[in-house]
């Protein structure tokens, strides 16, 4: 990695700087996280009844959906960097665009299943499975929003910016970030919806 | 010299008082920037140990068992809290090292990040302090108080202290933005620490659901919002402490470069 040595204002940082700096960002969001899913399962083993009974109450095709809406989202964003590094901007922004839209299916799927939990009169003081669902699902959800405001601000950026030394750190940079949200899902949804799912047999 | 930003670098020492010498510019920052541990280590001790916050004492106590507390130790709860407002006061010049610090990370940005931040970590003084005095009102008379007015005095202290995280976040995401803006090649707060600063005063989100739990990983005394952010927000003071030691030679260096070719 090559830097000026000049005084440097105004000098280009290398890409590799914003990217390096979000994984510290992500790496500390796992760790809390890991240990959520952890507390979890010990949490678990101590009432499995009512934890199985519980997760065999969540609607496993709307967690699947919301699985598939963010890894194809995420595929999107994959696309958009890779339009990023070979410098094609009407493409960058249009799988950004899809990424955006693909992924806002997941806050339509999350207000229908939150929706219908609290017209069930279900909260986070329900049971201990409930406050982990609800905790779990509600801080990923933060995560999504705000995955979705960089989605969005990298967009716009780019109308203006896109030549600018340090697009494409910051393209990669929430590329990053969108993958932690899909990583996340990909593991709250076996946790939440299929660890304790027992299958009825179609009639 | 031919970039106008280069340029605005210097008029900006200048501005700055460029009669000064290097060695009176910058004294008492470093001073200031120590006051960071030094809070660190006697809150730890006052409001933590003697004052038997660290670990709190669990939501689900009754308030007979808290009053027990209250009526056992009160001369270490008093003297606890004492110290705890005391030291927490040193919150505010060690604010004011960061800030001043933060002032020269961009000279081409302005510097409303950087007076947010001089705000936020000043004003995080008042729940440090507001709320060790509940707790210190509790410990006054505690024979004469009934249990359920000590029970409401604790958890008025420690709905304080969480609750009020967000004046603690804004000076902490303010960091992190301001040191990302810097455009040296190897800045004064690294890029790892300043993601770190925005990551650990958003953490402090998960105090949201503080107030509806007395027990599990969301009460006052859980592993979450207790032992990790806690844990969380003395690691942040540490690791910032240690840049801003680190940025003041760096940037006296820079100033001396500069006034001496003006």
């Amino acid at each position: 990695m090559e830097h000026s040595t000049a005084p440097t204002i105004g000098a280009s940082r290398d890409q590799r700087d914003l990217v390096s700096g979000i994984l510290v960002f992500i790496i500390a969001d796992l760790i809390v996280f890991g240990m959520l899913f952890t507390g979890f399962m010990v949490d678990r083993s101590k009432e499995l009844a009512v934890y199985n009974q519980s997760a065999n109450t969540l609607d496993y095709h709307l967690g699947l959906l919301n699985l598939l809406i963010l890894v194809t989202s995420g595929l999107c964003v994959v696309f958009a960097v890779t339009a990023a590094r070979e410098g094609r901007l009407t493409a960058l922004r249009n799988w950004i665009l899809a990424a955006f839209v693909i992924g806002a299916g997941f806050g339509v799927s999350k207000a229908i299943e939150y929706g219908d939990k609290f017209a069930h009169d279900i909260g986070m003081h329900t049971n201990p499975f409930y406050m982990y669902y609800f905790a779990l699902t509600g801080a990923h959800f933060l995560h999504f929003l705000g995955g979705m405001g960089a989605l969005a601000f990298i967009w716009f950026y780019s109308l203006r910016h896109a030549g600018a030394p340090d697009f494409r750190g910051k393209i990669e940079a929430v590329g990053l970030y969108w993958h932690m949200v899909d990583l996340l899902w990909i593991l709250i949804f076996p946790l939440l919806y299929v660890l304790g799912l027992q299958w009825q047999p179609c009639p | 010299m031919n970039d106008p930003r280069m340029f605005n670098t210097e008029a900006y020492f200048r501005y700055y008082n460029p009669v000064l010498s290097n060695e009176s510019y910058f004294k008492y920052w470093r001073v200031c920037a120590a006051m960071g541990p030094v809070f660190l280590a006697a809150f730890i001790i006052c409001w933590g140990v003697l004052g038997s916050n660290i670990p709190p004492i669990p939501a689900d106590f009754t308030a007979d068992q808290l009053a027990q507390h209250f009526r056992t130790n009160y001369n270490e709860v008093r003297a606890g809290m004492s110290g705890a407002m005391l030291f927490g006061c040193l919150y505010l010049p060690w604010t004011l090292a960061i800030y001043k610090v933060m002032q020269l990370i961009n000279r081409n940005e302005n510097d409303i990040v950087s007076t947010l931040q001089m705000w936020g970590g000043g004003l995080t003084v008042v729940p440090l302090v507001t709320s060790s005095v509940f707790w210190l009102t509790g410990s006054y008379r505690p024979d004469e108080l009934d249990p359920k007015t000590l029970q409401m005095l604790y958890d008025q202290g420690w709905l304080l202290i969480d609750m009020f995280y967000f004046i603690t976040t804004i000076p902490m995401v303010c960091i992190g933005v301001a040191g990302l803006t810097d455009q040296r090649a190897k800045p004064l707060f690294p890029r790892w620490a300043c993601w770190y600063s925005i990551w650990a005063g958003l953490s402090f989100l998960f105090e949201l659901l503080m107030p509806f739990f007395k027990s599990g990983l969301f009460a006052r005394q859980g592993w979450l919002n207790f032992w990790v952010e806690f844990v969380v927000w003395f690691a942040y003071i540490l690791i910032i402490t240690f840049f801003t030691m680190k940025a003041i030679p760096r940037l006296a260096k820079e100033r001396e470069e500069m006034l001496g070719r003006a």
